[in-house]
């Protein structure tokens, strides 16, 4: 046996690990910008993103039609010649590429890519959240996208039965809303009338899974169908590509932000390339009649197909992406700014603890923090209001935190819900102090919020007054719809995720001790939160709204019946017919008064929802950044940015 | 040494005792837990209904030793104007007491939520090694018991559990039955996330027991008296409750009480990571986690972060001087450490 | 040898299925809307297909589907991050973990040993007590307390190392050494005992009577057979340092496995949360293994379990 020496072994072990390490860690020079993401990028797949990080580092990397002003946030020129030619009813936008907007490895960008990226944003499986903004403007888009959804439902269906296993309810139903379902009913031993009931569902669930169908043929003739008729579908969307570089987009009706839109990260082109790692074969759709690529496709590394990596036409491209650890970006040699751009090379790093982001920051690591979201960050807007730190900026955003109401359940959870009455919706939202929250218990500078639509954000849009506390008028509230000084009142179950903690609590309290009200505070992670809040299991809920145009619209079109964002359920016939008169009223004037009164209705009457806040979001520039500006949206263009070292 | 041996011949209750009281650092231990434990359980009709109330005024966040412009009253209802004179006097007091440690970030008192944090952990640890000792215990002696391949099986099963990540474990349980939990007790989230920490903490701590116990049990069956007591015709029951189970008492004793403040560090974890008890209820771990989260360099709210963070260690490190002497007493002989 | 170690693996394989099996049953009980990306709902019949596609509407056949690819590697797409594949998540944050993890283990031994000698060596001097009284704080000390406070102390007052991140030799001391300290005290006690043991046993009374250096007799004769527990505890020690790394990660924000476990936990990321529990399963696995074969080579008396 060899010479016992415990600690030589250990200690060697310890060298040889610290090595290795030594020649795996990066030794690449820090970029020339730096900044910091606290929880990293969730896709930079501009079709689904969702998150204003995400937006930050797509609107650096690609470039729509317009682009936004790093101040004002309002349209400039982008990869098309501003402003484009409008026709004189405002329904058709020509949009004439640059002849020097081109790709990361030289292609030039053609009005093709733009249709390629956009479409993207509709098709079931790639686009997500913000597939309304295209259905709501464009020309025959709804339709397409309804009718896909449609059918996807349909095939995810019939691929099920195909392979011999039943379906649920929900399945069931969405076949019965397809074309096919004829062909099937008269397959099935007697007729079905299915309405949107999920008994009937079932039942027809069940009498599909033991019809004597070949689901395999009808599947396949179903799917074939569906693929020959895509292409003359989507020839029927308002987008067409004149030639190579001229875009015509038709529009439903006047859509005064259609420019702003235009900048948004949803309306970015897609290379060609993109299409090397579309699955599904020929057809380009997965069996469930999905649209998927490899989600290698994001990443700059090549991948399966000969794809060359990720191709982008903005000021930057991604050059190296470690997950959850850095994000780096290298200027874009092809872009017509390559020249005059500052900053060669941007780091995005994350830093999941950001309090841990800030020391970074101030330890002269990082250049910028677009967010301090710190337990402590009161202090921080302390330090920005009294100039005692110039390098910290606050920035108001366009966007509203409030706590929505279920207004629609009669019983959640074996409990009457009190708030399908708006009296006591009412008497609640005058309960509150705001005032206490914003000055008190959060003390970081937000804006006290009497209404939905940050006031003055909008010019043209005279926001309603909305109304303040009144404890007195709360209690006859309430003693008037049959709680006098809380009695009968359920137990309120309030839901939240865990950054409201501190608001959470607070109002609890206050409706406890203001209304005699008895709050039950339950605190969820985000994806459970939404699972809670789609399935309704909630009496008030925490929410938060960005705008993502400029226009009261995107905030009021919340509340519109049937919206999928209406988590409260709100319905309200005048409030609906408001919008709708609005949205085809061509007055300026005339619109902006009907979307005030439409909003009056939310936040002096019926109390949907009480708005608490309007977000001011603290942000560090260190004082030898230039070229980087505070704006309402949070997003940062870096090619103006340079750094004085 | 040698004495050691006569004396756990003589042995009993009252020897293992004096062998405890001759630990000064388990003597020390017991003395500052019993006082931390009485003060929690003294303060309690103020406590529970004051933990809750918050001020949102000149208390947010106030230093220790300054008193909030509003009182409270006893209902915890708050009053406008300082304390109220016609209160009795041991009130007074404690209203006065409430700010010693400061305030949060919510103007609540941050004693009256230490307080009553460390009961609960102290209730979450103790539950935690309740379960890891039933659970453990009558697996190991079931499995000792019942010998031959259910032994082999049963011993087997906890070898597979050994190669969890049991951290793992106890997050993803806490995630994964919270729902179903708090359902099938409409109404009582409380009970139910209380009940959701100690069955995923002492469920992931009953396996060593378990390995201890079986050990024990096997080296027992064989003893003479045992196999006397089983010539005379007794049943598997009568001997695990006369014989067996008296003899195995001080391995679980020992394990137990390092159990609890390895249930109360783990739960810490959990709050750190912010799924360990819900608010508004306080636990040691929860708010020394929110105290270290306000660790920066431009203001320090230092009583936010100190108090809980010392009342945490404070009464570990008290437990683990008590686990310690309770283990040398018991097992004076005993060399190989008692791992966790 | 040949027959333990087959019959070692058998267990190994049989442990990965039992391990898999109930991650898998606790994962399909974690509710959630994983295809959601943000607070806005999702079309039903999109929900739908997508699950459908990741074969997630019938769990039968995603137990399979899943085990097939895991027996390949390919641990499928993450729902949370879609640019991403559970493999490529894991094959970047591992070695992170890992590293983190053994070089926590090894500070460990490395101060926990000698601490635990000269503890034993002196019994009851003021030395041995203050090292047991350490020791126990060490245990008692949770460690987002101590890494707090060592950040405060080695990156804010006194900044020489940075605060947190990954990627150079700097940036390892804080969370290493924060997750080494319960470490050091569990070594330091177990040498401690084992010493003892050692000291009063007849062979080291021999080797003092024959005279020989009482160095030598401290740190070899006597060290020697007090390191077995120690090593025997190494094993599970850095199974556990390396998967019980996630509150340090998350103290100094390092890219770890941990971090992205207890978020795949809370946001129901089936595939992220079974790919590390796996991975890390296969680890501790390993690992024991490993030391057991050490063990039998340090000492070949001990007959080998099973």
């Amino acid at each position: 046996m060899t010479a016992f020496r415990p600690f030589t072994w250990v200690g060697s072990a310890l060298a040889i690990v610290l090595v290795f390490v030594y020649f795996n860690s990066t030794h690449e020079p820090p970029a020339d910008f730096r900044y910091v993401n606290s929880s990293g990028i969730h896709t930079l797949d501009p079709a689904r993103m969702s998150w204003t990080q995400d937006f930050r580092v797509a609107l650096n990397i690609w470039e729509g039609l317009t682009t936004s002003d790093p101040r004002t946030n309002q349209p400039q020129a982008g990869a098309a010649v501003f402003p484009p030619e409008v026709s004189p009813d405002k329904l058709t936008y020509t949009f004439e590429i640059r002849d020097d907007a081109r790709w990361s490895n030289g292609d030039p960008v053609l009005a093709g890519d733009f249709i390629r990226g956009w479409r993207r944003g509709m098709e079931p499986g790639t686009g997500t959240d913000y597939t309304f903004l295209f259905t709501d403007n464009i020309v025959g888009a709804n339709e397409y996208v309804q009718w896909r959804q449609q059918a996807t439902g349909a095939l995810t269906a019939m691929d099920r039965l195909r392979h011999g296993w039943g379906i649920d309810a929900q399945a069931a139903m969405s076949l019965s809303r397809h074309d096919i379902f004829e062909a099937i009913q008269s397959q099935l031993s007697s007729d079905v009338d299915v309405n949107d009931d999920r008994e009937e569902g079932e039942a027809l669930a069940g009498r599909l899974a033991a019809a004597d169908i070949d689901w395999e043929v009808l599947y396949e003739r179903v799917f074939d169908l569906h693929v020959a008729d895509m292409k003359r579908r989507f020839a029927k969307v308002g987008l067409e590509a004149v030639d190579d570089k001229t875009l015509v987009v038709k529009l439903l009706r006047p859509c005064p932000y259609f420019l702003d839109l235009t900048s948004f990260p949803l309306f970015l082109p897609c290379h060609a390339s993109v299409e090397l790692l579309r699955e599904g074969g020929a057809a380009g759709l997965t069996p469930e009649g999905l649209v998927v690529y490899d989600p290698q496709w994001t990443k700059p590394g090549r991948g399966k197909n000969g794809y060359p990596g990720l191709i982008t036409n903005g000021p930057y491209s991604v050059s190296d992406w470690k997950f959850k650890r850095r994000l780096r970006m290298s200027a874009n040699p092809f872009h017509r700014a390559f020249e005059m751009m500052a900053s060669q090379t941007i780091d995005m790093l994350v830093y999941e603890n950001i309090s841990a982001a800030l020391m970074a920051y101030e330890a002269g690591d990082v250049d910028f923090l677009p967010g301090m979201d710190v337990p402590y960050d009161h202090e921080i807007a302390r330090l920005a209001k009294t100039g005692q730190r110039p390098d910290f900026h606050i920035c108001k955003t366009f966007a509203t935190y409030f706590m929505s109401f279920n207004c629609v359940d009669k019983r959640i959870e074996d409990r009457p819900n009190p708030f399908i009455d708006a009296r006591v919706r009412r008497a609640f939202a005058l309960a509150v102090d705001k005032n206490a929250i914003v000055n008190a218990v959060l003390q970081r500078g937000d804006h006290v919020a009497h209404t939905f639509v940050p006031p003055g954000a909008l010019a043209g849009y005279h926001s309603p007054a909305g109304l303040q506390m009144d404890i007195a008028q709360a209690k006859n509230l309430l003693e008037k719809s049959g709680y006098p000084d809380g009695e009968g009142l359920p137990a309120v179950t309030l839901l939240y995720v865990p950054s409201d903690e501190r608001v959470c609590q607070a109002l609890a309290h206050m409706w406890e001790t203001n209304l005699g009200a008895k709050v039950e505070l339950r605190c969820q992670e985000t994806k459970s939160f939404a699972q809670s809040k789609a399935n309704h299991q909630f009496m008030i809920a925490r929410g938060n709204w960005y705008g993502d145009y400029y226009d009261p619209t995107t905030f009021l079109g919340c509340f519109d019946t049937g919206n999928g964002n209406n988590d409260s359920g709100y319905s309200n016939k005048v409030y609906d017919a408001l919008l709708d008169r609005a949205r085809n009223t061509t007055n300026e004037t005339q619109r902006l008064k009907l979307l005030a009164d439409a909003e009056r209705m939310i936040v002096e009457e019926d109390f949907p929802i009480i708005p608490l806040l309007h977000y001011a979001s603290p942000i560090a520039i260190k004082p030898s950044v230039s070229g980087l500006f505070p704006n309402p949206r949070l997003w940062f263009p870096f090619q103006y940015v340079s750094v004085e070292r | 040494m040698t004495n050691g041996a006569a004396d756990s011949l003589v042995s009993g209750r009252k020897s293992c005792w004096l062998r405890f009281c001759a630990n000064r650092f388990a003597v020390v231990g017991l003395v500052v837990f019993a006082t931390v434990l009485l003060i929690a359980l003294a303060s309690l009709p103020w406590t529970t209904r004051w933990y809750n109330v918050q001020s949102l005024d000149s208390a947010v966040r106030a230093a220790p030793m300054t008193l909030p412009a509003v009182a409270f009253d006893a209902y915890g209802k708050a009053l406008n104007h300082g304390v109220r004179s016609d209160w009795p006097r041991l009130d007074r007091f404690a209203w006065r007491a409430t700010s010693w440690m400061g305030h949060d970030d919510l103007g609540r008192s941050l004693l009256c939520r230490i307080l009553p944090a460390t009961l609960l952990s102290l209730i979450i640890g103790g539950c935690a090694a309740f379960v890891a000792v039933v659970v453990g215990s009558t697996w190991g002696a079931t499995a000792a018991l019942m010998g031959g391949r259910v032994d082999a099986m049963m011993m087997r099963m906890v070898d597979v559990l050994y190669s969890l990540p049991y951290i793992l474990m106890v997050i993803l349980m806490k995630v994964a039955i919270t729902r179903p939990l708090t359902s099938l007790l409409d109404g009582h989230a409380m009970l139910a996330q209380l009940i959701i920490l100690v069955v995923a903490i002492g469920g992931v701590s009953w396996l060593t027991l378990a390995r201890v116990v079986r050990g024990q049990v096997l080296s027992l069956r064989t003893q003479p008296f045992v196999e006397a007591a089983r010539a005379n015709g007794a049943g598997v029951f009568y001997l695990l409750r006369r014989h067996i189970l008296p003899n195995v008492a001080g391995p679980i004793v020992i394990y137990a009480t390092l159990v609890i403040p390895q249930a109360i560090l783990q739960e810490s974890f959990l709050s750190f990571l912010g799924i360990g008890v819900q608010q508004p209820i306080p636990s040691l771990g929860r708010l020394a986690a929110d105290g270290v989260e306000s660790v920066n360099a431009f203001v320090g709210f230092w009583w936010l972060i100190a108090f809980p963070c010392g009342a945490l260690v404070v009464t570990l490190i008290a437990l683990n001087f008590i686990g310690d002497g309770v283990r040398d007493a018991i097992d004076p002989k005993s060399s190989q450490a008692t791992l966790i | 040898m040949i027959r333990h170690l087959a019959r070692r693996l058998s267990w190994a394989i049989v442990t990965l299925i039992a391990v898999y099996v109930i991650t898998f049953f606790m994962v399909v009980m974690i509710p959630g809307k994983p295809f959601q990306q943000s607070d806005r709902n999702m079309p039903i019949e999109v929900e739908r297909a997508l699950r459908a596609q990741y074969s997630m509407d019938n769990n039968w056949l995603y137990f399979w589907e899943f085990l097939g690819g895991a027996v390949r590697l390919d641990f499928g797409p993450s729902f949370t991050y879609n640019d991403w594949t559970c493999t490529q998540i894991v094959a970047q944050a591992l070695p992170i973990s890992a590293t983190i993890g053994i070089l926590a283990i090894l500070v460990a031994v490395l101060i926990g040993v000698p601490l635990g000698v000269i503890s034993a060596s002196r019994r009851n001097s003021w030395v041995d007590v203050s090292i047991v009284s350490g020791v126990l704080i060490g245990i008692s000390l949770p460690t987002f307390v101590s890494g707090a406070a060592l950040m405060a102390l080695f990156a804010v007052a006194w900044p020489i190392l940075p605060i947190g991140g990954w990627g150079t030799l700097w940036h390892l001391p804080l969370p290493v050494i924060t997750l080494s300290l319960p470490f050091i005290a569990y070594i330091c006690r177990l040498t401690r005992m084992a010493m003892l043991d050692a000291l009063s046993s007849d062979y080291i009374r021999t080797a003092i009577a024959k005279g020989v250096e009482p160095r030598d007799v401290l740190w070899t004769h006597a060290l020697k057979v007090a390191f077995l527990p120690v090593l025997s505890y190494v094993g599970p020690a850095t199974a556990q340092a390396v998967t019980g790394s996630f509150v340090v990660e998350k103290v100094f924000g390092v890219p770890g496995m941990g971090q992205h476990f207890v978020n795949a936990a809370l946001n129901a990321d089936a595939g992220l949360i079974m790919s590390t529990v796996l991975v890390f399963s296969v680890l501790l696995i390993s690992l024991n293994f490993a030391i057991d074969i050490l063990y039998a080579w340090l000492d070949p008396r001990i007959t080998m379990a099973y």
